[in-house]
């Protein structure tokens, strides 16, 4: 899993027909500490999160297996809303 | 599979069923000398064996799914056993 911030929505009418009713969200990766990473990646949310919410993605074939999304084409889902990381020791 | 410590704790109140009861911990990825290998990860602790500061096990990429009982949830990474020591 990843930690990302979701940036925005990804709209669009023509799609897989397995991906009806899903909903896209932009997401900009970040680090343990919250500092945002250059990378962006699309998911589908599992979980109804929202612009500015800090969450977990999962990405690969482990993506499918969430009830939105296991008969769907994807490699990214949002699969928890993170309400805080608690760093106990220093990573370095 | 490869060696890690705790690092911190992930708290996430909404999280798919599938992971509903299971902690979510940062673990950094260790050597075998025990110096630090690489970016920390997120791991699912499906069995619930670690807590802050142990040595663990983690699984990582589509095996790690293989660690929940129905092998059905949605991680990249699994905590599956707790180090006592190295030889």
């Amino acid at each position: 899993m990843i930690f990302a911030k979701v940036v925005g929505k990804v709209v669009s009418t023509h799609k897989d027909e397995n991906l009806q009713g899903l909903k896209l969200l932009l997401c900009r990766e970040a680090d343990h500490a919250g500092k945002l990473l250059p990378a962006y990646h699309v998911a589908v949310d599992a979980v109804q999160a929202g612009e500015g919410d800090f969450v977990l993605v999962a990405y690969g074939s482990s993506a499918r297996f969430t009830d939105a999304t296991r008969q769907a084409p994807v490699d990214a889902v949002v699969m928890a809303i993170i309400d805080d990381i608690q760093i106990t020791e220093p990573a370095r | 599979m490869q060696l890690g410590k705790v690092i911190g704790r992930v708290w996430a109140s909404q999280k798919v069923d599938s992971l509903k009861g299971c902690p979510l911990y940062v673990v950094q990825p260790l050597e075998s000398s025990g110096r630090n290998k690489g970016f920390p990860l997120v791991a699912a602790d499906p069995r619930g064996v670690a807590g802050p500061g142990d040595r663990v096990v983690v699984v990582t990429n589509t095996d790690a799914v293989q660690a929940f009982d129905r092998a059905d949830a949605p991680v990249n990474a699994c905590i599956v056993e707790l180090v006592e020591s190295i030889e």
